[in-house]
């Protein structure tokens, strides 16, 4: 009798496969970016060559001016940069329920000399002002803080505590 | 008597068999969340830092223009003239017109160029800004 020939296992040599994945695998480690972008988000405002000048009531104003050595001025009276969200923080608060058109209007001017850290130093307090102001007022009404709120509720509080910043377009510095 | 020394039966290999299917997998993960690096950044610029800040929820809409300590401007891979801004950044709004234009600007940078950036971007209508800062903790 012949006896029947072992066929010999054919087989991929797999050994090798995960070197291959993992120079793969540090490719993309190496070329990915991770960092979230951070920032301060704001909208400009639509670009108008006829500019018409609409009075504000001043009450509704809270005007903000940074001179070029980085001195605030908020409705006149000079303060530190910290103390600009505890000044805006009633001042927000005070005008909740009031309607739309009522709502407090932060105004920042600036130097065209303005260092544009103090800038954005002064846009952190604000924001933070009113973020505060977002939470305490999405804690008393739904007892979550307002990040944990659903999308509807949200839209709730954003439309009670709408974020206003005007900007206003720098002097050029007396010369 | 002789003793006989007791040894467990099994395997004293790790078994590697199915690593790469593990690495495959970390591998494919990797591959869908990354976003390329598209530029290089030519001027230095150290950013502010700031508490209130917000996480830009998609990488995809976003387009940055650089502003160094030397006060050059850069948008995609070239420094550019501020007159240069507005139909670049025009360009880009008509293909992607919610674009987020995210400003990292040098920290010790003046106000005066910020607002003229700003001009030419409010001409450009790209409206949507966002001044990239680093967390303060």
């Amino acid at each position: 009798m012949i006896k029947k020939k072992k066929i010999a296992e054919a087989s991929i040599p797999t050994s090798s496969m995960a070197d291959i994945a993992f120079l793969l695998l540090l490719f993309f480690l190496v070329a990915t970016t991770i960092d979230v972008d951070t920032g301060i988000g704001l909208t400009l405002p639509e670009y108008v060559t006829d500019i018409k000048n609409v009075k504000v009531p001043k009450d509704r104003m809270a005007a903000i001016l940074i001179n070029e050595n980085g001195d605030v001025l908020l409705d006149e009276k000079p303060i530190p940069i910290i103390q600009i969200k505890n000044q805006l923080k009633p001042r927000i608060i005070s005008k909740i329920d009031l309607p739309n058109d009522k709502k407090l209007i932060v105004s920042v001017k600036t130097d065209r000399k303005t260092n544009y850290n103090v800038y954005i130093q002064a846009l952190d307090q604000i924001k933070q002002a009113y973020f505060e102001v977002r939470d305490e007022y999405s804690y008393s009404h739904y007892g979550k803080k307002y990040g944990d709120l659903g999308s509807d509720e949200q839209t709730v509080v954003k439309d009670k505590v709408p974020i206003i910043i005007s900007l206003a377009e720098p002097e050029s510095i007396k010369k | 008597m002789k003793f006989e020394k007791r040894r467990a039966n099994t395997k004293q290999e790790i078994p590697t068999a199915s690593m790469p299917d593990i690495v495959f997998m970390l591998l494919l993960f990797f591959m869908v969340t990354t976003t390329l690096r598209e530029v290089d950044v030519h001027v230095q610029f150290t950013l502010p830092s700031a508490k209130a800040i917000e996480k830009i929820e998609n990488k995809r809409l976003v387009s940055y223009i650089w502003v160094g300590k030397s006060g050059n401007i850069q948008i995609n891979d070239s420094i550019v003239k501020l007159k240069d801004i507005e139909p670049i950044m025009y360009a880009k709004r008509k293909a992607l017109p919610n674009v987020i234009v995210s400003l990292r600007i040098d920290k010790n940078t003046d106000m005066g160029q910020v607002t003229d950036i700003q001009q030419e971007l409010r001409k450009a209508s790209c409206l949507r800004i966002n001044y990239s800062t680093n967390v303060k903790l």
